[in-house]
């Protein structure tokens, strides 16, 4: 069987002829990111080979790489057959990079933990209260010593914080790559590696792994005894609920989506192997729908969307566009299937926001362009901000017209400067950002989808409370993302109604805020319990005219 | 005369691509008027537009919209023009069964590459979506298709993609039916794996696709 060596880790592997290289390093225990897990659509996953190794493989296809990086010795991976020895150098996953927002908005809560503690000097212990109820005592005066833990478990990124629960304070945060975005960087295929108990197995134990070693980091920052944290609060989307509890997500990838987990509920953090307090348990909060999760239960807590009174729309812009509109009371959810592009998947330049991405951009007034990267180091890439900086800017500077396609270099309302830009790659039109990161026809038409379907979706939920894009008073955008956006692209590519202009406000990590009020405030839970139950879920799926109005709102 | 005809072909060509819906009815009554064959017209007119219209979605330079625009434009014609068509003028159309597959309800794609495959000459049976491996065996059979063509978004859901093909398999007919695949996930590797015999990219492709797998020398093949 043929052997596969792979740098820098130094592990060896042998394989059946055939094998992909994506494969082999799985066997071995080596990460490569391969965000479609395989699907050979996101060209992320690519590895140099030795030029005596090239003649080892197969390659089965001809997605995404350039030429210079096929000279250069690259194959994607996912679609590289081994039928002889091969040495592979995988490039480092730079996840200290990432650039991971912590912070989020969220309106004071009284202080009244789940979790409370009493000492009692006759017997020497310290009883334990969950929810009043006494749970078990502990020995000595522990009072003094009571934390909890808030996980925002995102998609991509995991942000742990700890929490005193005798003052309310946040004591210390970090964050880290998600480990499962290494085999899969979208929820469905994560679904599917999951189906399996083997890859369910890997995906708990491979996020759970990461939130103790980020949960053992927050406790030494602060000087705090992990088994003096009583209580975990989970933040996420359904499926990462799915995930961490362990429970099989099958039922979320396949109409009617139900979700077998409902959330609005304890589990103990020894069956989930989480090291806090032996006794320690983990709240769920509730979940929406197979795709409005926990993580906008959360939001809805943290910005108080239900006590509004006016019109008010809370979205959180990922892969998949969450969003709630409360109107007189009611709140109503749903979600669309926006695609990774805003997170910089399936964009040729696209990147997550590390070191070198472009994430802020402007036309200056002469046709010269600005633009900031992550780290100002020099421009490697395009993340979801930028991505829509530069968008609304071609829009608004008239190089991409309002059909979305970029006008022809020789078009007389073109300033010099851009139509210089306008150059042919591979027969196509791009644009030119830097002499190495460019922005193709096709990521325009990207970018155009994931807006469309976010925009859909706004459109279906004021539909469906019966009220017109005017008469919002409000709109929250969420989301670690959302902080780096600005308004005036949100509207300008569309993804908003033109109607919401100066009404845009970003509110952050509302995951992570609103699971901070659960955490120090236990009457929040009973409360967001009953407005779960009260939320009316708009399911796409099953609005008649969804095509009609997405192809309406890929225009500019 | 026949340079008339030909500029009235060109003409309703032309108000496909142009997406000119008003043109294209106009035009088409102009065809039915002169007494010139309307399948013809249809074939050398409507669907050379359609096809060009493809060729520009391939191009970037249309997109979803402006090719379902297109597709107004032809249909709005060929309403007129059907009631003209002489039945011995019609040649035998290539028959396709499509739909998304079971478990998944993301239908864009599907609908889209229906409208290509009609506009260009196919006869399309549409199952819909959440649609079982078995129906698409079921129904292949029973309107004598060509092509079953399998579409979904859904990561989740591709696997029903190969449960068709092994459906074919067991049943001892899967050399009856041409097997294409496409959508999000979907690629030409996923399409090798499974065994279908083909993997269009987009809706345009689907089109070139189809034709090429139903061409006399590859369906004797």
């Amino acid at each position: 069987m043929p052997n596969v060596h792979f740098l820098p880790a130094n592990r060896s592997i042998a394989v059946e002829k055939g094998t992909t290289v994506l494969e082999a390093a799985r066997l071995a225990g080596v990460l490569i990111e391969s965000p479609c897990n395989g699907a050979v659509v996101c060209g992320k996953c690519a590895v140099h080979l030795e030029p005596d190794s090239l003649h080892h493989i197969i390659r089965r296809g001809v997605h995404h790489l350039s030429n210079d990086q096929k000279l250069a010795g690259q194959v994607l991976s996912c679609e590289a057959e081994v039928i002889g020895d091969i040495t592979v150098l995988v490039p480092d996953v730079a996840q200290e990079d990432l650039k991971i927002t912590s912070h989020g908005h969220a309106l004071a809560v009284a202080l009244a933990p789940h979790v409370t503690k009493e000492f009692q000097p006759d017997k020497g212990v310290t009883a334990v209260f969950h929810g009043g109820e006494i749970a078990y005592e502990e020995e000595g005066d522990t009072e003094g010593e009571t934390f909890g833990v808030v996980v925002d478990i995102g998609t991509t990124t995991l942000v742990v914080s700890l929490v005193d629960l005798n003052t309310g304070m946040e004591l210390a945060h970090a964050s880290a790559l998600n480990p499962q975005s290494r085999h899969a960087q979208d929820v469905l295929s994560r679904i599917r590696i999951a189906c399996e108990e083997k890859g369910l197995s890997e995906m708990r134990s491979g996020v759970i792994g990461e939130i103790n070693r980020l949960i053992g980091q927050v406790a030494g920052e602060a000087e705090v005894h992990q088994d003096r944290i009583y209580e975990v609060v989970f933040s996420g989307n359904t499926c990462m609920l799915h995930l961490a509890a362990g429970i099989n997500p099958r039922s979320l990838g396949q109409y009617p989506y139900t979700p077998e987990l409902t959330g609005g509920c304890w589990m103990s953090a020894n069956d989930l192997v989480l090291t806090i307090a032996p006794k320690g348990i983990v709240y769920l909060p509730p979940i929406i729908s197979a795709y409005v999760g926990a993580d906008i239960t959360a939001g809805l807590q943290a910005v108080r969307l239900h006590e509004e009174q006016g019109t008010v729309l809370f979205i959180d812009i990922g892969t998949n566009g969450e969003m709630a509109i409360v109107h007189e009371g009611q709140v109503r959810a749903t979600s669309t299937a926006a695609g990774p592009a805003f997170e910089g998947m399936n964009i040729t330049f696209g990147m997550r926001a590390g070191q070198g991405a472009i994430e802020r951009f402007a036309i200056l007034k002469g046709g010269d362009i600005c633009l900031k990267t992550i780290g100002n180091s020099p421009a490697t890439g395009i993340c979801g901000s930028g991505l829509m900086d530069i968008v609304a800017e071609l829009v608004r500077h008239g190089v991409i017209n309002k059909n979305g396609k970029f006008v022809s270099p020789e078009d007389p309302v073109l300033l010099p400067l851009l139509a210089e830009r306008l150059v042919k790659i591979d027969g196509k039109p791009a644009f030119k950002l830097t002499d190495n990161v460019y922005l193709s026809q096709k990521d325009v038409r990207q970018v155009q989808l994931a807006k469309g379907a976010i925009r859909a979706g706004v459109e279906f939920l004021l539909r469906h409370t019966g009220v017109n894009p005017v008469d919002l008073d409000k709109v929250l955008i969420a989301g670690s993302f959302g902080f780096h956006l600005t308004a005036e692209s949100l509207v300008t590519i569309g993804l908003l109604p033109a109607e919401t202009t100066g009404k845009i406000e970003f509110v952050g990590n509302t995951a992570k805020s609103g699971g901070k009020a659960f955490l120090l405030n236990h009457n929040s839970r009973i409360e967001v319990q009953r407005l779960v139950q009260e939320v009316k879920v708009v399911e796409l799926a099953n609005c008649a005219d969804f095509d009609r109005v997405f192809v309406e709102v890929l225009s500019f | 005369m026949s340079a008339d005809k030909e500029t009235l072909y060109k003409q309703l060509a032309d108000a496909v691509v142009d997406m000119d819906e008003d043109q294209a009815v106009a035009t088409a009554e102009a065809v039915a008027t002169a007494g010139l064959d309307a399948y013809e017209a249809i074939e050398k007119g409507l669907s050379a537009g359609m096809e060009r219209a493809g060729q520009l979605f391939d191009e970037e330079e249309y997109f979803i919209p402006e090719l379902l625009m297109c597709s107004d434009a032809m249909y709005a014609g060929m309403d007129v023009l059907k009631p003209h068509i002489r039945q011995d003028a019609v040649a035998e159309k290539r028959r396709v069964v499509i739909g998304v597959i079971q478990g998944d309800t993301h239908d864009i794609g599907k609908n889209l590459v229906k409208i290509m495959l009609e506009t260009s000459g196919f006869d399309v049976t549409d199952l819909g979506r959440d649609i079982p491996p078995a129906s698409f065996v079921q129904t292949a059979q029973e309107i004598d298709a060509d092509i079953i063509a399998l579409s979904t978004l859904m990561t989740t859901t591709m696997d029903g993609m190969g449960e068709v093909v092994r459906q074919l398999n067991d049943q001892g007919v899967r050399d009856k039916f041409k097997v294409i695949v496409g959508g999000g996930p979907i690629s030409q590797g996923f399409a090798d794996r499974i065994g279908a015999d083909g993997y269009a990219v987009n809706a345009a492709d689907a089109v070139r696709l189809a034709r090429r797998l139903t061409s006399p020398e590859v369906a004797a093949a």
